[in-house]
């Protein structure tokens, strides 16, 4: 036995197509790379980052066999820097094999740390990340250069990804994908630069460098993480050649397969007669709503690894399920009703961007069912949400949708109603004491996004969170305000009725919102809308403005003026900031305040709308004069002046 | 055979008359039983843990994931779960429990992990059902038991059994307003108490608050000691034991290749004359070069690695950071102990808790010219002479030798030690405020300046950064010119400059200008909701805040109305704000002092006079009317 594994090893060993990770070495005698002014000011900065991605093919058959190398070289400036990159966490998943890790620092003077190979923990079962090998950079000081280099053998997917970009600059980012001759595909997205052919050691390669990587950043109104340089890759078994339809096909039959039912389950139509008993003359999106609310109400989405998960006589029984499994649960019902259904395979688009040209397994994270008939969707594993539109966060991005005869498409996921989240809210003010406070009494409605938000919070938050909540939804930012009142209503999860409005019925009281200014007195109006974000921009914007959902406001505040008394400073109430289409003129997003003089009263009405939830990069300040006009709002004060 | 059971559980709990009907989720049970057993010096310890709960309604199903922690003193066996379904009768298994790691901001390596399952078809009126069997391998951690939990528990029982030749110490905290009902029996040699407490509320973590173990009722349990052939051994009979305990583990601390500390400590301190200079200098380096990393692996959780070995490294957690800092000290002649303490959230002391349950953190104790000086290596920032903030007020154990130890008590800085001093010009040109604004910050304003910079301000720029944490005028404020000195610098105060532009911040109406000088308006967010908050509130350190702003009348202006003085004192918190007119400015002083780290319940409506009156102080303008 022992002798075949030598014979084996030296036959592998002498194989001629040796793989480029054995001769790819770091420096023998590394030196500390020169790092301009600028980058001195920053915690920390990429020197280089560099991935190379093996593919080739075994002497004996013709599997597929995959290397991952990765290497990176960073220059730590300060404590934090130190904190972002001396903890390395390498993932096993997928991984046959460690070829070899090794780490190294070299501090300000020159001298060298290797990393003590013993420290290398292992950490099994994390989450639901699976397996991982940790370990800490070890004699890192500020100013030093963190070197990590090591190489794994993969079990060979036929694809993969990696991010180009960090929350750092990275000088040089490299990423090297050998495939000799094997058919491949790859792909690099939201960068200038091009792959090149190289040739690795007789082998056909692509490279792709990038300089000057800049830190992604955050920014509000946008997705930063799933905007990072990226690179995509498909490599095939020898002599075959893959299409992205061949793949999408697979995948369509695969799911399709497994999660549409040729007939119901009798379990799960016991169930259906449950919900439908004594039930008559019901839409087919009451029916839908009714099973909604089941599955929500005796269904848990469970993350682990219980094959039988996605079991659906197992499913039935324990009423729990994975994320794919709850999927087979609503087909089933649909499948009973005789509803049209189609699923829809999607990704968060704050973490990644579905590409319908470009298969890979990453992308096809999230799960909804769409019924074309009622143009909305359910969103099987999200507690919060119920028939409608599709959930915020998938928005706006590409899903690969399935019918019930395995027909499929790609469309962006979009609202069908495009008012469907809006704020209506009234304010009446009144003041009282001579001016010593003023009792504001509000009527909000929310809908939409916005109400499955409230309701959400307010049934699943714990106390800390519904304190915060009511909170928010009394007049934030009025520091010393006291809650007279607060009333709710429709503040249920499971609601019937398409879309109804989440109501919030309050009175407070605040003193600080009147300001004394001698015999006058100031009063801040604008805090009556509440705190209101502010948009920074000093450096140059870098993502694409995408909102968290198109949406509306309609205020109305009336303000009733105690006798004796005249308001003057009223112009800071008329603001109007717009964002117009360029091939329409119609205003896409907008803020609009003006006022009215009624008797002895004082009308302000606002309305406020993104209609559209992308918008122009290049037209970014004038996104911002709009996002910015309700904190100008925010601010405005009028004074009331004895007559 | 077990429905019967859980159907005469159920009678039994519904007899109490707590109404819990607005919950969503509840704890019909939680009962621990820990047996003692005691075979020649050896211990057997158990826990059977045996909890019940039940869903009021179908909100929160979320509950239905479980999840029991263990590490390498403890194992988690026999667990039997299982949800009763009440409308058919009828109970489903778990029958899919895995073993999971997770990663954790604050430690790196824990030899931690978890067994988590799901309950199965949890919906309105579910009962689930958890027993399982905790053995718990070292004597010295029988852990603590919580009356009351997140959600309320109609019956929370800890009972403990043990051997006449055991004896057992216990201590309960916060049960004054829970009626915890003692028993204690004693059947054929084996003595059990019980601890029962019924229909105990819910306790959920609040914001501003101390920790929850500073609230919810618990208990924690200990082995006082055991005979064995006539004679006693001490396992935590008080701290005596306790002590000696850690004295047997920093024995085991591998104090190899030593020279190399010394060389480091040689060569920080080689110029440098006084002892104290010595200490400090000692100080800022393992504050500069130690990286807190923190593996927590068995036992290594409590010994302190190598101080060589860290220096090698670069990186440690808080007791590699002390042992490194002792071996340097003492090298140098300083008098200096390892010190083993609990943060803020332990409210313990060690007389009371004789177990490792008092203290979760290790400093140094530095004796220098008969002044007591406390050196936490974890906090990079806090100055020489300080310890860091969150063991004010803690006891501290400082270890003298092999059988000695010293309890003293962290005092709390005084606010003077942490201020901020600011001096702030204003001109107004064209409607715009215009600032010139200087800060200087000390002790733990400092500390915690930094650290909101270093850890908060993420990749958001300097000025949407101050926009956000000074807050200074409005969200719309532009700061230029912004420059920080002495960030690394431990012995100066923080220098902060900037100027600033205030958009829609003077108010003019006809020949009328109306100013507010409070561009800064700290406290203003802190009145405390006496009707929902729950529990004192906790205040990191105390502080002074020193303003003064000079307020340049613009030319053709006079000042037709400045306001009074207004303050409000008392001995733990108050202003003073003061107008002058000088020439041709006006100059507003103001204080604000806050001198204690805790608002107690009782003092609430004290806290929100002094804020509200704070706040009417902030709203004040001056006016400046255009000369005719």
């Amino acid at each position: 036995m022992i002798k075949n594994t030598l014979i084996l090893l030296l036959f592998v060993s002498t194989n001629c197509f040796s793989q480029f990770y054995k001769s790819y070495d770091w420096s023998e005698k590394p030196k500390m790379h020169s790092i301009t002014t600028d980058e001195q000011n920053e915690h920390s900065i990429g020197i280089l980052k560099k991935n190379i991605v093996e593919y080739s093919t075994s002497t004996f058959s013709s599997d597929l066999l995959a290397y991952e190398t990765f290497h990176t070289i960073t220059r730590v400036n300060d404590e934090k820097g130190i904190g972002q990159h001396n903890r390395v966490y390498i993932p096993m998943y997928d991984v046959k094999n460690v070829i070899d890790i090794k780490a190294r620092t070299i501090n300000s003077k020159g001298k060298i740390t290797l990393l003590n190979k013993d420290n290398i923990k292992e950490v099994n079962n994390v989450e639901e990340y699976g397996d991982f090998k940790i370990f800490a950079i070890e004699g890192v000081e500020k100013n030093s250069e963190i070197e990590v280099l090591y190489t794994v053998e993969k079990n060979a997917d036929l694809f993969g990804s990696e991010t180009l970009q960090g929350d750092y600059k990275i000088k040089t980012a490299q990423f090297l994908y050998i495939t000799g001759d094997l058919n491949s595909e790859i792909k690099a997205y939201r960068t200038t630069s091009k792959f090149e052919s190289v040739s690795i050691d007789g082998k056909a390669s692509k490279l792709l460098e990038i300089n000057n990587v800049p830190a992604m950043i955050e920014e509000e109104y946008a997705t930063p993480d799933a905007n990072k340089i990226t690179v995509v890759y498909q490599c095939f078994p020898k002599g075959q050649n893959i299409t992205q339809d061949m793949f999408w096909t697979n995948v369509v039959n695969n799911v399709g397969g497994k999660i549409i039912p040729e007939e119901i389950n009798s379990k799960a139509q016991a169930d259906l007669d449950l919900i439908m008993k004594d039930k008559k003359d019901l839409s087919n999106y009451e029916k839908i709503v009714l099973v909604d609310n089941y599955v929500k109400t005796n269904f848990t989405v469970v993350k682990n690894n219980n094959a039988e998960l996605s079991d659906i006589d197992y499913i039935l029984k324990n009423r729990s399920a994975s994320d794919f499994g709850i999927l087979k649960v609503y087909a089933n019902y649909f499948k009973g009703l005789g509803i049209k259904y189609e699923l829809v395979i999607t990704a968060n688009r704050f973490t990644y961007k579905f590409d319908p040209d470009f298969f890979i397994p990453n992308m096809l994270r999230d799960f909804l069912i769409y019924l074309p008939d009622e143009e909305k969707y359910v969103s099987p594993d999200r507690i919060e949400y119920r028939v409608g539109e599709a959930p915020f966060n998938i928005l706006g991005n590409y899903g690969l949708f399935i019918n019930e005869d395995y027909g499929y498409y790609f469309s962006k996921i979009v609202q069908s109603d495009p008012n469907y989240s809006t704020i209506l809210r009234t304010t009446d003010i009144t003041f009282n004491d001579d001016f010593e406070s003023a009792t504001l009494k509000q009527y909000q409605e929310y809908t939409g996004h916005w109400g499955v938000t409230n309701r959400a919070v307010l049934n699943l938050s714990n106390d800390q969170g519904a304190k915060e909540f009511k909170d928010y939804l009394t007049g934030s930012g009025i520091e010393d305000k006291v809650i007279e009142s607060y009333e709710v209503e429709n503040e249920e999860m499971n609601q019937m009725e398409y879309n109804k409005p989440f109501i919030v019925k309050s009175t407070i009281s605040s003193e600080s919102i009147i300001e004394d200014a001698g015999d006058s007195y100031l009063f801040q109006i604008g805090k009556v809308i509440g705190t209101q974000s502010e948009l920074y921009q000093e450096k140059e914007r870098v993502n694409p403005i995408e909102m968290t959902y198109p949406n509306q406001y309609d205020y109305t505040i009336t303000l009733e003026i105690p006798e004796g008394y005249t308001v003057e400073g009223l112009n800071s109430l008329n603001i109007d900031k717009s964002y117009k289409s360029n091939s329409t003129g119609e205003k896409i997003c907008k803020f609009e305040s003006s006022y009215k003089l009624e008797n002895n009263k004082l009308v302000v009405t606002i309305q406020e709308f993104y209609k559209s939830n992308e918008y122009d990069l290049n037209r970014y300040e004038e996104f911002r004069s709009v996002i910015n006009a309700a904190s100008d709002f925010n601010k405005a004060s009028i004074l009331f002046k004895a007559k | 055979m077990r429905n019967i059971i859980v159907v005469f559980m159920l009678l039994s709990f519904l007899g109490y008359s707590q109404d819990f009907s607005n919950e969503d989720y509840i704890y019909l049970k939680r009962h621990e039983h820990i047996k003692i057993g005691l075979s020649k010096q050896n211990f057997e310890i158990t826990k059977h843990v045996s909890e019940q709960a039940e869903y009021l309604n179908a909100k929160k199903l979320y509950f239905a994931n479980e999840s029991m922690h263990f590490d390498s003193f403890t194992s988690i066996e026999d667990i039997e779960a299982y949800t009763y379904l009440p409308e058919s009768n009828r109970n489903i298994k778990v029958d899919y429990i895995e073993t999971k790691r997770e990663f954790d901001n604050g430690i790196f390596y824990s030899d931690q992990e978890s067994k988590i399952f799901t309950f199965p078809a949890v919906t309105k009126g579910a009962i689930t059902n958890l027993n399982y069997k905790e053995v718990i391998k070292d004597p010295h951690f029988l852990g603590l038991f919580r009356f009351g939990t997140f959600v309320p528990t109609k019956s929370a029982q800890l009972s403990i059994e043990f051997p006449e030749n055991v004896s057992i110490g216990y201590i309960d905290f916060n049960t004054k307003d829970s009626s915890v009902d003692f028993k204690q029996e004693t059947i054929k040699g084996i003595t059990t108490y019980t601890w029962t407490a019924n229909n105990i509320k819910g306790y959920q973590p609040e914001e501003d608050s101390e920790s929850a173990l500073h609230f919810i009722p618990h208990i924690i349990v200990y082995i006082k000691n055991y005979e064995y052939k006539g004679e006693r051994f001490n396992v935590l009979n008080d701290v005596n034991d306790l002590y000696k305990w850690y004295a047997s583990l920093v024995k085991q601390i591998d104090t190899k290749d030593l020279e190399k500390v010394y060389q480091i400590a040689d060569d920080i301190t080689k110029n440098l004359p006084t002892k104290r200079q010595k200490a400090e200098a000692i100080f800022n380096w393992v504050q500069d070069n130690i990286n807190y990393v923190a593996f927590e692996d068995g036992l290594g959780g409590f010994i302190p690695r190598g101080a060589a070995s860290v220096c090698d490294k670069r990186y440690g957690d808080c007791k590699d950071m002390a042992n490194l800092l002792y071996e340097m000290l003492n090298h140098v002649g300083i008098e200096a102990y390892r010190t083993w303490i609990g943060t803020r959230d332990r409210p313990y002391s060690y007389k009371e808790v004789p177990t490792p349950m008092v203290d979760n953190h290790m400093i140094i104790t530095a004796i220098i010219d008969n002044e007591t000086i406390f050196l936490d290596g974890t906090d990079s920032y806090v100055p020489f002479g300080m310890p860091s903030a969150f063991t004010q007020t803690k006891e501290a154990l400082l270890g003298i030798d092999a059988n000695t130890f010293k309890l003293i008590k962290v005092p709390v800085q005084k606010s003077d030690k942490s201020v901020t001093e600011v001096k702030t010009f204003i001109d107004i040109e064209d409607d715009l405020f215009k600032v010139s604004e200087k800060r200087l910050l000390t002790g733990y304003e400092k500390v915690e300046f930094i650290t909101d910079y270093l850890y908060k301000k993420d990749t958001k720029s300097e000025e949407e950064f101050l926009n956000t944490t000074l807050a200074l005028g409005n969200n719309k404020t532009s700061y230029t010119n912004i420059a920080k000195e002495n960030f690394d610098n431990k012995k100066e105060a923080l220098k902060l400059s900037y100027d600033l532009s205030i958009d829609n911040y003077v108010k003019k109406v006809e020949n009328k200008l109306f100013i507010n000088l409070d561009i800064d308006r700290v406290l203003s967010k802190s009145k405390i909701d006496v009707e929902d908050k729950k529990y004192d509130k906790k205040i990191d350190h105390a502080y002074q805040k020193n303003y003064m702003t000079v307020l340049n009348i613009p030319d053709g202006y006079s000042a037709s109305f400045i306001p009074e003085t207004l303050s409000y004192n008392s001995p733990d918190y108050g202003y003073t704000i003061t107008y002058t007119k000088k020439d041709n400015t006006i100059i507003q002083n103001k204080s604000i002092y806050v001198n204690t780290l805790s608002i107690k319940k009782q003092d609430f409506e004290s806290w929100n006079e002094f804020i509200k009156s704070l706040i009417k102080a902030y709203k004040k303008s001056i006016i400046l009317e255009r000369n005719q």
